[in-house]
């Protein structure tokens, strides 16, 4: 790893992130952890900003922390009542079985960051001029024109999602 | 010629569809008409092929078997040795399906058996006329067929159906080896043609082969099988509890002739055989006494006539053993006729005592059915070789054969069984037709004469038993038979014997012997023995065979049977599948534990899964 | 910018997004660990997208973004369903697939 190549502003980024991520998982408190999630969605907007793909960490910042993160929240107030219930009863998976599916899966990424040194360290150019990459204008283009069959997909996708999910948060009427 | 050939052929078959299929709308009138018409018609065809001059003829309807190396087109083989079969089958056959219209008068199921006549007559046609060996297995399974359908005819009466059964399995005993020498056949030669066969066997092999000695061997146990020599002979005595003109027909004239019909077809094959040769006149000869011996100690008229035949055919087995292959069809062609009428006949007085055929309550018929007593005389004296009857000449030559070629034991042998032929032959006719009368009083009343339908026809084969020896000897000059035979050329001695006149003295001791016997027989059993009961046990159990093959073959394989079942399949076999389900619940039972609907759990699965996934990849 | 940094950063997000998966009983913070991954998976497509110079990283950037937004919807819906009849947040008894 070549340290003069990040500026420390990624550096402190990515420290944050990495705490805040852990911090989700510590968390006492379901509230708690939501918050958590939050600074790291926020943190990773800052690195994307970094990367110069604003879009991108525009969107990050109007869906993931806007949209969604708020509707956890809504619903994890809404459960208040029920988060401390858990620690009353017992762990029923087999503790055996997650633990060493979990080290597994830490080892195999452990062993990819030992091999991996045939990485490309250096910037490509690409077809597209750097002032142009990842400005609305080329995403929007690219979007419309060459990829406009998934995006109309993934509004469908999107339509079926709210369906579905007004149906099946829906109070049955007896 | 073609059509006429397969007119002939097909005939009966269109015949037996239609009894099948219409059984029990057409009345008993349009029946008979439908079964003997189709087999007079068949004869008529054959009749008018025999004015070709004994050409030859190949017709190939279709392709049946297409494989290669085992190929088998459905296609006939006329020549002069299947028009002769033919006609002979045709001929009688149309004589006894005449016949039966009477004896088979008060039967309810009259349709399905000419229907089953039918059937028999065209697969018997399909055996002679067939080109290659599939298909005339084809014919051969289709009489065996045919024998088990008639022999079961009264498939209610339990003797009638256990002895279709046996007949049916003992004829597959011999097929066994008829299928292993028709692969072997097609193993070595390429190919099932019998005339390709032929010509290849000469062309590329020479006297006592190995190969050929194995399928001659090994066609000649099918033989046996089908024609009813020891040991597979069992089969036929029993097969009597058929109604009389099935024995007739199946058991006496045609069917069992297809294993001499089969060796004479390959007569060229058999002549490079020479090993073969003698263990056919052996096993030929020991038939012919054995069974000889069995006739004469027989209480039911019609397994004496059973075993007579059995005793004929081995003389036809002896005959082809000394390759006079020539007299082994003249034999079969006037023993059709002889045993023929002598079925009949008895099936006369069978008819009248509804059914008994137990010699011991017969007797004194003579005075009730004199023309059926003077048909059955015929057939007798025919039979025991008297001259100038046919049974003379073509017995005569089996035995002046065996006598010339030196085959001396085999003369001997078969100078004792023609003698006790008129033995027993003598001794069926006194007991029946002489002496005192045993009927039961109820009978007495009812008994006369048989009606003209079952007379002419047997009247017809008397005439036939009494000329048919001049179809065969010329006196001299080349006789009919021989003409038409042609592609069944006779041996030296055969022909050293047509050619002359018969006085020698191996004629003279035979006739003597003939006559000896009859009179003995007169004698013995007029005046001497009087009633059949005083036949030894041990000639009517025909030496304790049966109880013998069943101690030595029957008994281990019940024990084995036994054996298995209750060590094997118990103990084994239970426990296998036992232990199997058992081991299935196991396994299922662990992988149930994997079910246990824990979220974190298939989560934890998943990520295992994830990690050897991402490890595989990355390497 | 060298890309094996936001590699690293990315597979350390993935690792705590599944160790959070496997451990966390609490089924709000369960869902919560799966965007963590999703967004891990982001980050990485954003970074190679950077290094080749090719625009079609973002793109799918932004279509896991919406899939992640619809999934979320639908979660959250079937988690309240299921709060309903259970009366418990615990993932540990939501077990009737169980067999």
């Amino acid at each position: 790893m070549v340290v003069m190549e990040i500026a420390p502003l990624q550096w402190v980024l990515g420290l944050v992130l990495i705490l805040s991520s852990l911090g989700v998982l510590l968390a006492k408190e379901a509230v708690h952890a939501c918050l958590s999630f939050m600074l790291a969605l926020l943190t990773l907007a800052g690195l994307y900003l970094e990367l110069h793909v604003e879009l991108i960490a525009a969107l990050q910042v109007l869906v993931y922390a806007g949209a969604i993160l708020v509707l956890f929240m809504f619903v994890i107030v809404l459960f208040q009542d029920a988060h401390a219930k858990i620690l009353h009863s017992k762990a029923r998976s087999n503790r055996w079985l997650i633990v060493s599916s979990a080290s597994l899966f830490a080892a195999a990424f452990l062993l990819f960051a030992i091999w991996m040194p045939n990485v490309n360290h250096h910037v490509n150019q690409g077809t597209l001029q750097p002032a142009q990459f990842g400005t609305l204008k080329s995403i929007g283009k690219a979007l419309y024109i060459d990829y406009f069959f998934p995006f109309e997909a993934v509004i469908l996708l999107f339509l079926v999602a709210i369906v579905g999910a007004l149906y099946i948060g829906k109070k049955e009427r007896s | 010629m073609e059509q006429a050939l397969l007119i002939g052929l097909f005939l009966p078959l269109v015949g037996f569809v239609l009894l099948m299929s219409l059984s029990f709308k057409i009345s008993r009138k349009m029946t008979s008409l439908i079964g003997c018409g189709s087999v007079f018609i068949a004869f008529i065809s054959f009749a008018y092929l025999l004015h070709f001059n004994n050409a030859e003829l190949n017709v190939t309807l279709f392709s049946w078997i297409p494989v290669k190396g085992l190929s088998a087109p459905f296609s006939l083989h006329l020549d002069p040795l299947s028009v002769q079969m033919a006609l002979v089958i045709t001929g009688v056959g149309f004589l006894i399906h005449w016949y039966a219209t009477g004896y088979m008068e008060h039967d309810a199921c009259f349709a399905r058996f000419f229907a089953c006549l039918n059937l028999f007559v065209f697969a018997m046609l399909l055996l002679v006329l067939a080109g290659n060996f599939p298909l005339l297995f084809v014919g051969w399974e289709g009489v065996g067929l045919a024998s088990y359908l008639l022999i079961g005819f009264w498939h209610e009466r339990e003797v009638a159906a256990k002895a279709s059964v046996k007949a049916f399995v003992v004829n597959r005993i011999g097929d066994l080896g008829f299928i292993l020498g028709m692969l072997l056949t097609f193993y070595i030669f390429g190919t099932g043609v019998i005339a390709d066969v032929e010509h290849l066997a000469l062309q590329k092999f020479q006297q006592g082969d190995v190969m050929i000695t194995l399928i001659t061997l090994l066609f000649f146990v099918g033989a046996i099988g089908k024609s009813a020599q020891m040991p597979l002979h069992i089969w036929l005595a029993d097969a009597m509890a058929g109604p009389t003109p099935v024995s007739a027909l199946i058991h006496a004239a045609t069917m069992v002739t297809a294993g001499v019909y089969l060796l004479v077809r390959m007569n060229l094959l058999y002549i490079l055989a020479p090993l073969t040769l003698q263990i056919v006149g052996g096993v030929g000869a020991a038939t012919a006494l054995f069974a000889a011996f069995a006739a004469l100690g027989q209480t039911d008229l019609k397994k004496a006539l059973a075993y007579s035949t059995v005793s004929q055919l081995g003389f036809m087995f002896l005959a082809c053993g000394a390759t006079a292959f020539y007299s082994a069809m003249f034999h079969l062609t006037s023993h059709a006729f002889i045993k023929a009428l002598l079925f009949l006949s008895a099936g006369n007085v069978l008819h009248m005592l509804q059914g008994t055929t137990e010699m011991g309550k017969m007797g004194g018929l003579s005075k009730y059915m004199p023309k059926t007593r003077w048909l059955f005389f015929i057939g007798v004296i025919a039979l025991s070789g008297i001259p100038p009857l046919s049974g003379f000449f073509s017995k005569d030559l089996i035995l002046d054969q065996e006598h010339l070629q030196g085959f001396d034991v085999l003369y001997g042998i078969a100078l004792c069984a023609s003698t006790l032929t008129s033995i027993y032959l003598m001794r069926a006719y006194t007991l029946t037709f002489c002496g005192e009368c045993h009927l039961t009083d109820n009978l007495k009343k009812d008994v006369k004469e048989a009606p003209n339908r079952m007379l002419i026809p047997v009247a017809i084969l008397a005439i036939l038993a009494i000329f048919g020896g001049l179809l065969g000897y010329g006196f001299g000059k080349t006789s009919i038979l021989e003409e038409n035979l042609t592609n069944i050329s006779l041996n030296t001695a055969e022909n050293e014997i047509v050619h002359s006149n018969l006085m020698t003295s191996a004629t003279l001791i035979a006739v003597i012997c003939s006559l000896g016997g009859l009179l003995v027989g007169k004698v013995l059993y007029a005046k001497v023995f009087k009633r059949s009961e005083d036949t030894p046990l041990l000639l009517t159990r025909t030496f304790y065979f049966e109880e013998m093959l069943w101690k030595l073959f029957g008994y281990p394989v019940v024990l084995l049977g036994n054996g298995i079942l209750h060590a094997l399949e118990i103990k084994v076999v239970k426990r296998a599948v036992v232990i199997l389900g058992k081991m299935c619940d196991t396994v299922a039972g662990a992988m149930q534990r994997m079910q246990s609907g824990q979220i974190r759990s298939y989560a934890a699965w998943m990520v295992a899964g994830a990690a050897l996934l991402f490890v595989y990849i990355s390497l | 910018m060298d890309v094996t940094f936001f590699i690293f950063l990315s597979m350390a997000m993935f690792v705590i997004g599944i160790v959070g998966v496997l451990f966390k009983r609490n089924i709000l913070i369960f869902i919560l660990s799966i965007e963590m991954m999703l967004n891990a998976g982001n980050l990485a497509f954003v970074a190679f997208s950077k290094t080749w110079g090719d625009q079609t990283g973002l793109l799918w950037v932004f279509f896991i973004l919406v899939v992640a937004a619809a999934e979320a919807a639908i979660g959250l819906a079937i988690v309240i369903n299921q709060f309903r009849n259970r009366q418990v947040v615990d993932i540990d008894q939501y077990d009737e697939l169980k067999g």
